[in-house]
């Protein structure tokens, strides 16, 4: 046990990355990374919770260089908190202007849709209506927008473009029996056993790898549109290796690093770089909405009383 | 020496104990403590007291919490009477089964028992059983977290009696009384510490849980305190006051709990062991066996074998969606597992590692301050028993926290943060209370003039300890050593925020399996690790069993 300490107290030089999943995506990175720089990365990977608590908690003597989150809006509220340092990356030029900032850039970008069994025996839905129809009574679940920023974008966006309707759409769904299940996974495992056929609403890139492993599901993007949630990349403040971390960013948004992103089944933030999935070009996105957080807390408030929770 | 050694204790428990805890106190107060602010003090106790959540979620809790308690104690009283009053056949081998349930770590449990019990899982692929409704109800979560606590109170009484022995219940029936009477008026009397132990900790273990509501409760439109504390810890922006202050009323709970235990057994003088020898050996059950094997074999197969077959199962089939039939069957996930760099392989041995090595410190800890605590009769000594407790109340995220907060501190000269040292500092933290209620119950079972006799003959202090009183409580701390290493070998909640970069954990590596969408890996290395850690417990209890005969 001494030993080890010792030999991480010798790693106090190296650049550290606390990140959101995937974890295999941060792996490869940061093994990339050392090969062509030399060096090391240590990696700290967990849900985006558990990364923001940890940073929180450390105040006291910060210990992370560079967070890549899964939610846009953290790196906002950080940036109007004053923790970040401003980087522009020249590799960052092809990534769309929505998608980055003076202080964050994406890494990757995932987006929502329904992922529906293949072999449920229910017709292949093509627009989040679909789900209200009889053919699929019971049979749908959903992410719990409590605990998926990107769910509540979701929620938000639909509102933001249809206004009340949105709120039609939620009702039918819930007098067709849709059940809330918790994160992502949660909403996804009944999906893959045929406990239900549909779920409205759930990340891409874990379906992806579901697909790519064989299970019979299908990402489906809507017609009339969904939300992306981009992961945003940046340098904390308290960093003592800044250029140590820009060079690291350099890395996750040249050529090779976009190409892992885009092998962990998320859309790369580059426009240029090719992926086996459809791309961020290629989904029709629902407006942007502007909420302030309260909007989001109302949001929230309605769709937990709608759904009795 | 005594004095020395009382100095001692107290130094390891604060080191282990109070320190962590009395962070999460001060951030439960100072909001901006992790900035080293001592601003708004308190402002987070009103916005708790007015969440309209709260009341729910209290109640929630601990219906939930006393269900569990009534279930384990029906389940897990019988058995350990009977497992501690006859010799069975295959007696260790129904040990190690109930000691599965702890080698699961709770998220998959509770995904075992979701992919073999809803619509179109195992059971109904099988059967055509639907039980869906069952499993996401209240009553559904209190069942699956009883089949995970219930060993809990198993173990407690049937070691309790195999201490005792029957020496007393036979003078009840020399005298004339029924087997049936002298088991209610004495037996049962004399196993009263055991069991009011056995159920306070299968209660704050019960309100501490966190997997399993969090997997069921969803559904079930219950949300339980651990659920909340964790979501406060998760939503942004992260909420470590509100998360801390809440924690500190589940603590309380708690703490009630164990007024009340204090209370109900303190005025039973059950000591039974003193000098004489007693033939303690377990009795034949005669022509009772065979239904008693039954009802053994029985639970081990709805509580054990059930959800390890779901689990096996989903580490076998090649996809979840081709359902159970021969064509998708498959090696290929147990395969992948040995051809990621050895990735699976450091992840066993370092949770082995940690999880031995805290079995070994919070064992050694435990025994003293029970010992301590059953000799002195100081209130300051009792405190130590409460402080013991506590750890276990608390939420494994919070104490996360706490030792974040305490040990990221730039004025200690040397941290074990950011070394796989915080693990073994958290994972003691988390489960010295067992070893501690444990061995207290097993002390009070001690007749307080055995210590005495052996000083009187001229043992030493240290003499009469080891020689007498670590012998005659050993199976039960044995027994608590087990448990801590079974649990501390697949914990997730704080081995997910402390874990220095590049360290691995078994529950770790599945978490990041599942989270990438590969549910056959994880299944496969959660099957694995289990194989191998209860063939290691075996071998551990055969070494000790002829070393004893020795």
């Amino acid at each position: 046990m001494l030993l080890t300490s010792v030999a991480m107290m010798s790693d106090a030089h190296a650049l550290t990355v606390y990140t959101a999943g995937p974890g295999s995506l941060a792996k490869s990175l940061a093994a990339g990374f050392e090969k062509q720089t030399g060096i090391k990365v240590n990696i700290f990977q967990a849900t985006t919770g558990k990364v923001m608590a940890r940073l929180e908690a450390e105040q006291a003597s910060p210990q992370a260089d560079v967070l890549i989150s899964a939610s846009w809006d953290i790196a906002e509220d950080l940036q109007q908190r004053g923790w970040l340092q401003p980087y522009q990356s020249p590799n960052a030029a092809k990534v769309p202007d929505a998608f980055k900032t003076a202080d964050y850039v994406a890494q990757g970008i995932s987006a929502l849709g329904i992922v529906w069994n293949t072999k449920s025996g229910t017709p292949e839905p093509k627009n989040w209506q679909d789900l209200t129809g009889p053919a699929f009574k019971d049979k749908v679940t959903t992410p719990d927008p409590a605990l998926s920023g990107a769910s509540l974008d979701l929620l938000a966006g639909l509102q933001n473009s249809e206004g009340e309707k949105a709120w039609t759409l939620f009702q039918q769904l819930k007098q067709n029996g849709m059940v809330v299940s918790g994160p992502n996974a949660q909403a996804v495992t009944p999906v893959l056993q045929g406990a239900k056929a549909a779920v409205f609403g759930a990340v891409d890139y874990v379906t992806y790898n579901n697909i790519a492993q064989g299970e019979a599901v299908k990402v489906i993007f809507p017609e009339s549109g969904t939300v992306v949630a981009p992961r945003p990349m940046m340098i904390l403040k308290s960093s003592q290796h800044a250029d140590d971390a820009k060079k690291f960013v350099d890395y996750v948004l040249s050529d090779e690093g976009q190409q892992q992103v885009a092998n962990a089944w998320l859309m790369p933030a580059r426009t240029d770089i090719k992926a086996q999935r459809p791309l961020i070009t290629e989904i029709r996105l629902l407006p942007m909405p502007q909420e302030s957080n309260a909007d989001r807390a109302s949001i929230l408030k309605r769709f937990a009383t709608l759904f009795g929770q | 020496m005594s004095r020395v050694l009382n100095s001692l204790i107290l130094l390891a428990l604060g080191i282990l104990v109070a320190l962590p805890l009395l962070f999460i106190v001060l951030q439960a107060i100072f909001p901006q403590l992790g900035a080293g602010s001592w601003q708004g003090a308190f402002s987070a106790l009103p916005r708790l007291l007015t969440d309209d959540a709260l009341l729910p979620m209290g109640f929630g809790t601990l219906k939930v919490g006393l269900g569990v308690v009534l279930c384990s104690l029906i389940i897990g009283l019988p058995l350990g009477v009977l497992r501690g009053l006859f010799r069975l056949p295959g007696s260790a081998l129904w040990d190690l089964l109930f000691l599965v349930p702890f080698l699961t770590p709770p998220y998959i449990a509770a995904l075992n028992w979701t992919l073999a019990l809803q619509r179109n899982g195992y059971v109904q692929q099988l059967t055509g059983l639907d039980l869906e409704s069952l499993l996401f109800s209240a009553s559904g979560i209190t069942l699956v977290m009883t089949i995970n606590i219930f060993p809990v109170v198993y173990f407690a009484v049937s070691r309790a009696l195999m201490a005792s022995g029957q020496r007393l219940a036979l003078v009840a029936r020399v005298h004339g009384a029924s087997a049936w009477r002298a088991f209610w008026h004495v037996t049962l009397p004399l196993l009263l510490p055991a069991l009011a132990g056995s159920a306070l900790l299968a209660f704050t273990l019960a309100i501490d849980e966190y997997g399993v509501p969090a997997a069921l409760g969803a559904r079930a439109g219950l949300t339980l305190m651990t659920v909340g504390i964790e979501q406060k810890l998760s939503d942004w922006p992260i909420d470590l006051p509100g998360a801390a202050m809440l924690s500190l009323l589940l603590s309380l709970v708690a703490l009630a709990a164990w007024f009340a235990q204090r209370h109900l057994t303190a005025a039973q003088d059950v000591a039974t062991i003193g000098g004489k020898p007693a033939a303690s050996e377990a009795v034949s059950a005669g022509v009772w066996t065979l239904p008693i094997v039954l009802l053994f074999a029985l639970t081990a197969l709805v509580a054990v074998a059930l959800p390890l077959c779901s689990m096996t199962l989903s580490g076998l089939l090649d996809t979840l969606s081709g359902g159970l039939s021969g064509a998708n069957l498959t090696l290929r996930h147990f395969a992948a597992l040995f051809s990621q760099q050895g990735d699976a392989l450091s992840a066993f041995s370092t949770s082995i590692g940690l999880a031995f090595g805290a079995a070994l410190l919070t064992g050694a800890l435990g025994f003293l301050v029970a010992w301590r605590v059953a000799e002195g009769k100081s209130r300051a000594l009792a405190l130590l028993d409460g402080l013991a407790l506590l750890p276990a109340a608390i939420p494994g995220v919070v104490i996360g926290v706490g030792l974040i907060l305490l040990w990221n501190r730039s004025f200690w000269p040397v941290s074990p943060y950011n070394t796989p040292a915080i693990l073994l500092l958290s994972y003691c933290c988390l489960l010295l209370p067992w070893p501690v209620r444990y061995v207290s119950s097993a002390l009070r079972q001690l007749a307080p003039t055995l210590e005495p006799a052996a000083r009187v003959h001229g043992a030493s202090r240290l003499q009469a300890l080891r020689l007498v009183v670590f012998p005659l409580v050993s199976p039960s701390l044995l027994a608590a050593m087990m448990m801590v290493f079974a649990v501390a070998s697949r914990e997730l909640v704080t081995s997910l925020l402390l874990a220095p970069a590049g360290v691995q954990t078994v529950a770790l590596f599945i978490w990041r399996q599942f989270e990438q969408g590969s549910v056959g890996q994880g299944m496969a290395m959660a099957t694995l690790t289990l194989i191998a850690t209860l063939a290691l417990m075996l071998g551990a209890t055969a070494l000790l069993q002829r070393s004893k005969k020795v």
